[in-house]
Order: C-alpha cells, then sequence, then structure tokens
C-alpha cells in the first residue's frame, strides 16, 4: 500500500517537475507538453543503432530507472510513509545513486557511436567531481542527527532544520545533486550544444521515453534527499505532513530544474577543479563546523 | 532448506558466474561490469547475511570502482570492443590448474574443518552500525587511521607515478 | 555443521578459484588486477560469513571487512598509476612484454 501511495505520488511529482522543466527551457506554461510528448515518443520507431552492444543499449534507461526507484524507497514523505526505513537509509541512498554513473556508461557505451560515447565517458569524469561532495555532507547530516536512517535525520531538525544549522553543506549538496542528475549548467552528458545530445543521441522511441522518465523520477529523488536532509522533510506549521513534504519536494525540484540554465555550462576540467580545490575543502570544513557546533551547542 | 540458504546460493552462484563471465567475455567494458555485478551479488550475499552496513557499502563502493576500471580497460586495450576477437591469455592450463587446485583445496578445508557451534544472537542493524562506529573511533581507532594512512600514501604515489615526467618542470 | 556458513565458504572458495585463474591466465595489467580484485572479494565473502555465523559479537570482525574494501581500492589505484606510467613510457601494459626484471 505505501509502495502504491509513493509510486503514485512520484508519477505525479515527476510529470509536474516535467511540466516546470518546459516552462523552463520554452518560455510557455503548456500543462499537457509532457503527456503529449510522452506519447509522441512512445508512437514513434524506436531505432537500432549498427553493431550495438545490444544488452547494454536495452538495459541503460532500465538501470537508470530502477536506481532512481531505490534511491526514492528511503524518502521519508510523511510519517509512517516511506517503503523501507533502513537503519542505513543515507548509505543506500549513496548506492542506488552510485548506478546512476553505470547506467550511463552502458547507455554510452551501448549504442556504438561517437556522441554518446563520449557523454557516457564524460559523465565519469563528472562522477569524479560530484561523488565526494554528495557524501561529505551527508556526513556532516548523519553526525547530526547521530543516524543514518532517513526518518532520524528528519526529526532530529524537529527544533532547527539543516539548512540553517549547516548552510554550507546544503548549497554543496545542491550542487552536486545538479551534477549527478546532469541539470544545466552541469549537463555534460547530454550538452545539447558541442554533443549533439550525447548519451541521448542514439535513443529514439519508447527507450528515449524511459530514459527521459527515469531521469525525472532521478530529479525528484534527489529533491526529495534535499528536502529530507537540510529542509525537515515532512516537518513544518499548520498543514498536514504530506503537505509540506509535497510542496518542499516540488520547490526544489523546481529550482533544480529552471535556475540553472540562467548560468553558461561549466567544462568538465573546470567543474573538477572547482570541485576538488574549492568543494572538498569546503566540506571538511564544514563536517568540522558541524561536529564543533553538536558538541557545543545542543540544539 | 532455509530461504536464507537458497538466495545465498542463488546469489553466490551469480557471483561466482559473473565472475567466470569477467574472463570470457571480449568485449572489455562488458568484462568490467561483469566484475560490477558480481562484486554487487557479493555485496547483496552480505545483505542476506545481515551485515547491513558492509552489504550497501559494498555495493555503492563497487559501483564506482568497477566503472573506473572499465575506463582504463578501454584506455590501455589494444581492441577494448571485442570486435577483433583477440586472444589475451597466457599458459591456460598451469591457470586453469592454479584456480582449480585453489578451489579445491579450499573446498577440502571447508568440508573437513571442525566450525564449531553456530552463534545466531545477531545484534540489529541500528545496533550493528552504531557497535561498529564505536569499535572503529574507539579500540580499532589506531589501525582505522593507519588504513587511511595507507590510502593517502597510495594516492599520493599513485599520483606521482602517473603524472608525466616532463609535466613537473612547466612552471 | 553450519550448512549457510559451509555455502558462503563455498562461493568464496569458488571466486578465488576463478579469480587466481585470471591473475595468472591474463595477458594485461588491467585484466590482471580484475583477478586480484575477485580474490579480494572472496576474502570479502568469507570474512563475513565468519563474523556472521561465528562471532556475530565481536565488531572488530566488521572492521576488518572494511580494511579489506581500503585494501582493494588502495591496490586499484597503484595498480592503475603503474599501469599509466607503463603506457606513456612503452606504450602497452601487456604483460608479456615486461621482461625488464627478469634476470
Amino acid at each position: 500500500m505505501t509502495v502504491l501511495i509513493v509510486l503514485v505520488a512520484l508519477a505525479v511529482g515527476a510529470y509536474l517537475v516535467a511540466v516546470l522543466e518546459s516552462w523552463a527551457v520554452h518560455g510557455r506554461l503548456e500543462p499537457a507538453r509532457p503527456a503529449i510528448s510522452a506519447l509522441a515518443l512512445l508512437g514513434r520507431e524506436s531505432l537500432l543503432a549498427r553493431t550495438p552492444d545490444r544488452l547494454f543499449f536495452e538495459a541503460g534507461p532500465v538501470v537508470l530507472l530502477v536506481a532512481g526507484l531505490l534511491a526514492v524507497a528511503v524518502i521519508p514523505l510523511a510519517p509512517g510513509l516511506i517503503v523501507t526505513d533502513l537503519a542505513t537509509g543515507a548509505l543506500f541512498l549513496n548506492a542506488a545513486l552510485a548506478y546512476v554513473l553505470v547506467a550511463l556508461i552502458m547507455a554510452g557505451w551501448g549504442p556504438n557511436g561517437a556522441y554518446a560515447m563520449i557523454g557516457g565517458w564524460r559523465f565519469l569524469g563528472q562522477f569524479v567531481a560530484y561523488a565526494m561532495l554528495i557524501v561529505m555532507p551527508i556526513t556532516a547530516v548523519a553526525m547530526r542527527a547521530e543516524s543514518l536512517s532517513t526518518v532520524d535525520i528528519v526529526t532530529s531538525q524537529s527544533t532547527l532544520w539543516n539548512i540553517a544549522y549547516q548552510p554550507l553543506g546544503f548549497v554543496l549538496f545542491v550542487a552536486a545533486a545538479m551534477g549527478l542528475c546532469w541539470l544545466p549548467p552541469l549537463d555534460l552528458p547530454t550538452a545539447r550544444g558541442d554533443l549533439a545530445g550525447g548519451i541521448e543521441a542514439e535513443y529514439t522511441g519508447a527507450r528515449l521515453a524511459v530514459l527521459r522518465l527515469a531521469r525525472m523520477v532521478l530529479i525528484m529523488a534527489l529533491a526529495g534527499a534535499t528536502v529530507t536532509f537540510y529542509l525537515g522533510g515532512w516537518l513544518g506549521p499548520w498543514l498536514p505532513a504530506w503537505a509540506w513534504s509535497a510542496i518542499k519536494i516540488l520547490f526544489v525540484a523546481g529550482l533544480m530544474v529552471s535556475v540553472g540554465r540562467l548560468v553558461p555550462r561549466v567544462r568538465e576540467a573546470q567543474y573538477l577543479e572547482i570541485s576538488w580545490k574549492l568543494g572538498i575543502p569546503l566540506a571538511l570544513a564544514n563536517i568540522f563546523l558541524v561536529g564543533v557546533i553538536t558538541l557545543v551547542v545542543p540544539i | 532448506m532455509t530461504p536464507q540458504m537458497i538466495f545465498l546460493m542463488f546469489f553466490g552462484g551469480a557471483a561466482v558466474w559473473f565472475g567466470i563471465v569477467v574472463f570470457r567475455t571480449l568485449s572489455m567494458v562488458r568484462s568490467a561490469l561483469a566484475l560490477l555485478f558480481s562484486q554487487t551479488a557479493v555485496g547483496v550475499m552480505f545483505l542476506l547475511m545481515q551485515a547491513e552496513f558492509l552489504g550497501v557499502l559494498q555495493i555503492m563502493m563497487m559501483a564506482t570502482e568497477m566503472s573506473v576500471m572499465a575506463i582504463f580497460m578501454v584506455m590501455f586495450m589494444m581492441d577494448p570492443g571485442g570486435m577483433g576477437a583477440m586472444d589475451m591469455t597466457h599458459q591456460k592450463r598451469l591457470s586453469l590448474w592454479a584456480g582449480g587446485i585453489g578451489f579445491v583445496a579450499a573446498l577440502a578445508v571447508i568440508w573437513l574443518a571442525d566450525w564449531g557451534p553456530a552463534n545466531l544472537q545477531i545484534p540489529d542493524a541500528t545496533e550493528q552500525t552504531a557497535e561498529l562506529g564505536r569499535e572503529l573511533l574507539g579500540r580499532s581507532m589506531f589501525i582505522f587511521e593507519s588504513a587511511a594512512l595507507m590510502i593517502l600514501t597510495a594516492m599520493v604515489a599513485a599520483t606521482m607515478v602517473a603524472i608525466h615526467p616532463s609535466e613537473g618542470r612547466k612552471r | 555443521m553450519i550448512p549457510e556458513l559451509i555455502i558462503a565458504l563455498s562461493v568464496g572458495a569458488a571466486l578465488f578459484g576463478v579469480g587466481l585463474y585470471g591473475a595468472l591466465s591474463q595477458t594485461n595489467l588491467v585484466m590482471i588486477i580484475m583477478g586480484v580484485e575477485l580474490i579480494l572479494a572472496a576474502a570479502l565473502v568469507n570474512l563475513v560469513a565468519f563474523w556472521r555465523y561465528l562471532y556475530p559479537d565481536v565488531p572488530a570482525a566488521q572492521m576488518f571487512v572494511l580494511i579489506v574494501m581500503a585494501v582493494m581500492a588502495v591496490e586499484m589505484a597503484v595498480g592503475f598509476g603503474i599501469a599509466i606510467a607503463r603506457f606513456r613510457s612503452r606504450g602497452s601494459v601487456e604483460m608479456e612484454e615486461a621482461r625488464e626484471l627478469k634476470g
């Protein structure tokens, strides 16, 4: 039952975020647009490249979708409304998201196309840049909650949300999350201008529809993770818990898909340099600060 | 036959099967990802054995490691796509014998040894994680720190070995 | 006699055999590293099985697994560092061609 509710919520949320994204891209608010383009994609022929690695070509989008769904499984939407409350939930989220990289390498290698392959390997470089910045802010969050369980992490924020407690970690985490679901300005694997679609270049028809859906699920999962770790999850006055979760997740997802478009695309070398020379020292400083605050000021 | 035994056998079989696929397939990316699936099956076995933290950690770490492995394969192999059907093996008979003897010897030890009584008092996952944390930062802190130092040394050494000799002199 | 322990250890033994075969039979450095990774995975399975069925109350056993995982990562990093250096200087990482240290 919980699984069904979470899946329906996920589908509705993904649809709304798709509407928001098309609004951010095209400048017009068209509520029917994602449905129409999904139907169009399903109706189109799904081409197969010449001498593909058929197994990876078919498995890539599906693995991406499964990774996104597994990540959603540990995100609490309300007290009790969570698919599995694992004792190592925050780590499990990381484990699920690590398979995004595997899926993209499969999708890049599979179709036997130059642009797709460059897109896939580029994402590996991007992964090296963002991976530490996903894990280290989560470490600081878990330090405050004294638990890796996502439910405990939400309840630990009842007095003060983590966005106020560790703003540095929030900024780093959101930036890394945008790298993880390759949103602009970090959309290196699909880079429309210089890679002609990258990993999406060889996918058509139903397979492309699965790939796009998987990416929407991924964006929802990361927005959910941001809300769980930094914005107090379901906590909030007046409204019921699920409404707060919905509002916060949609707000974060909307920000993630729209704001980055105002910034020019970052080159992968620049991204790596910024992440390792600036991001990781900041993340370490964040862990240190949170440790000191947790010990000295009991909030 | 308990369900745990059946699942252990299934995922153990998957781990071994993918391990064999690693050395049988010609495509290098397939080979690296087969190793990933083998390691993931090992991680699932950890989960079945109720070592939740270790299982999740194994599944997470191996995804990254094997993807990096895949790009190194593509960089350094003469035939990464496996379309030229090159043979990349040597001393095959010796290796088969060595692997076989190792396997049989280990099996013999496993079957002949007296493992004593089982201790099935498993702490639950939350307690396990907390206990592991206390162990890491308490009694075993020195070992943990030396492992960290080992990683740091390896990182520096690997980077130094990998840097092109002429690159350092530019500035 | 603990059947689950026997199953897990047998899987470990099979992984060790496959890994040993791979490490000895492959000519490419990267493939040899893969064989070593399989052998280490076999060690991991055994360690977790020992922890689970013989010493579940000793967290130090889990820490041993963490150290082996660290060894896996280190082994890969150093191996790839050597691979890059060798590829730069010799143009290949085929171990058939690496005979400099042979007396």
